[in-house]
């Protein structure tokens, strides 16, 4: 018996799904939902896409934290549904959240630069849900009560669902931990990643995560987190901005549908 | 959310055109760090805060204290009262005597009292900073007036000493989560001094802020102070809402100040 709706959660567990369910899945629920930011949007082929964890890292400034307040910005000026945004580090700003709906071009297409500033912003925010996360065990309670309200179709802005979780960033709450001679930090790493997905998949969310990169010998830098990470994301970004330009480069390096290595050039409007 | 955050004061530098580039001052909730060549001005700029956070509320500021731990001894005490009293002649300057300002308030514009509202650690050791920052959340919620937390600087004891790189990475990230945390649960403005160190990158050799890669990830703000020539400038590296930027600065006889006025600057010592 194909459900129309999205299938609740028990459904999902232990059903067999055949090949036209899936198909009919992702082309009926499995959107793009896009950052706004023209280059990445091309090169995620659309967006941050629903039922996916998608990674965002590069060096210090250069561009991660922009990417997140942009998703979160246009997501919930598009009414698409309510944002979730964990802050690791106090960067989360209603300000910017205003600047960047007010030079967003889109504001014309949807009719919304009718309305009042204040109005506006109000609504936007309205659909942001923002927490501030300091370490690893408050992340897993907070995604434990998440889980929760999601299975009890409480989060909700009169009637649209969750639909996009932004963790910014999480390699500094798993910093503290891994590494060393104990193995538990990796393994707390593993099941945050497994908890993500299971939300991902379950409740239709997009993941937006962020990390850092660490030095990888001769001066060459890789994403931190290391080699148990590197598998966890469906698709992974590379970002660098040149020393004083607002010009930042995207690089896949992981997509599931489509190659890497191709890069794309974005501009984060001030 | 957006309304706290537009009245949110912010800590002035003493230089006009340093709090431009940083959107008013230094914005409290947030960690803020700063970076430069040894003699470039951190330490005086450190103190320069510690004095300002205490403008009181009539003359534009926040009204509150400072604790400033200090791990290097750079902390000078005649500096620090010829800086207060920098400080008390602007202000009085800048507000002339008027009889609607009670003079009560002007009896308080003293250089001692403002030296009284400075907490000042001093640490010896990682342990002891360590030591320090947990026992500041104890120390803050019992003194709920300090606004501003500077430490100067939070690498001398990381540098040397530390055989395990990883467990130095560690420890870092979780002192940079627990200040973060302090920062937004007691509203108050955290600024952590940082020295210079070279990096091999790409087949050159080039300066960077101490403490590595992941560092520089967990901080909210940066500020790069550098020289061009016989001046000082600071340039704004990482910010979540403001755009990169340069201003010049001047360290004079009676505090950090707008550059310009060539009388009274401190020459480079080379």
């Amino acid at each position: 018996m194909m459900n129309h709706d999205q299938p609740s959660a028990k459904d999902q567990c232990g059903k067999i799904w055949s090949g036209i369910q899936l198909l009919k899945d992702t082309t009926e629920n499995k959107h793009f939902l896009p950052t706004g930011l023209e280059g990445i949007d091309t090169l995620l082929g659309g967006g941050l896409r629903q039922g996916q964890l998608t990674e965002v890292t590069g060096p210090s400034s250069s561009g991660k934290t922009q990417v997140c307040l942009h998703s979160a910005s246009l997501v919930a000026a598009k009414n698409m549904g309510v944002v979730m945004y964990l802050d690791t580090s106090n960067s989360f700003s209603a300000s910017r959240v205003a600047t960047i709906i007010d030079g967003s071009s889109d504001l014309f297409e949807l009719g919304l630069d009718l309305q009042p500033k204040d109005m506006r912003l109000k609504s936007v925010m309205r659909s942001i849900i923002c927490e501030s996360v300091f370490d690893i065990f408050a992340l897993f309670e907070v995604l434990h009560q998440l889980e929760v309200s999601l299975l009890n179709d409480k989060v909700n802005n009169g009637g649209s669902k969750m639909c996009l979780l932004i963790i910014d960033s999480i390699s500094s709450l798993l910093a503290p931990i891994i590494g060393g001679k104990y193995p538990q930090g990796r393994s707390m790493m593993i099941s945050v990643a497994m908890i993500l997905k299971k939300l991902a998949d379950e409740h239709n969310l997009s993941v937006l995560v962020t990390n850092h990169m660490v030095s990888a010998g001769n001066g060459a830098v890789k994403p931190a987190l290391g080699e148990s990470w590197r598998a966890v994301p469906h698709v992974r970004l590379v970002l660098s901005r040149e020393c004083g330009s607002n010009i930042c480069t995207a690089t896949v390096l992981k997509h599931t549908l489509k190659a890497s290595g191709r890069t794309a050039k974005f501009v984060v409007p001030s | 959310m957006l309304s706290e955050e537009q009245s949110q004061k912010h800590i002035t530098t003493g230089s006009g055109d340093l709090n431009n580039i940083l959107g008013g001052g230094i914005h409290c909730k947030e960690v803020t760090e700063i970076g430069g060549v040894p003699g470039v001005g951190k330490t005086q700029l450190g103190i320069q805060l510690a004095i300002n956070v205490q403008i009181p509320v009539e003359y534009g500021g926040l009204g509150g204290k400072a604790v400033y731990i200090d791990t290097e001894g750079s902390f000078m005490v005649e500096r620090v009262y010829q800086i207060a009293e920098g400080c008390i002649s602007d202000i009085l300057e800048h507000f002339p005597h008027s009889h609607e300002k009670s003079s009560f308030a002007q009896k308080q514009l003293q250089p001692e009292h403002f030296l009284a509202d400075i907490y000042y650690f001093r640490v010896c050791s990682y342990t002891e900073q360590i030591a320090a920052i947990n026992y500041l959340e104890k120390f803050l919620g019992e003194h709920k007036d300090v606004r501003i937390v500077i430490i100067d600087s939070v690498t001398f004891h990381f540098r040397q000493d530390f055989d395990d790189m990883a467990l130095r990475t560690r420890v870092l990230s979780g002192l940079s989560l627990k200040l973060m945390k302090i920062a937004k649960a007691y509203n108050l403005a955290v600024v952590l001094l940082n020295q210079v160190t070279t990096k091999f990158t790409e087949g050159s050799f080039q300066l960077t802020l101490a403490l590595g890669d992941s560092w520089s990830h967990s901080c909210t703000n940066r500020l790069i102070l550098y020289w061009n020539g016989n001046d000082r400038y600071a340039y704004l590296d990482k910010s979540p809402s403001l755009p990169v930027a340069s201003a010049p600065y001047a360290v004079t006889g009676k505090g950090v100040r707008d550059a310009g006025n060539s009388n009274h600057k401190r020459v480079r010592v080379t």
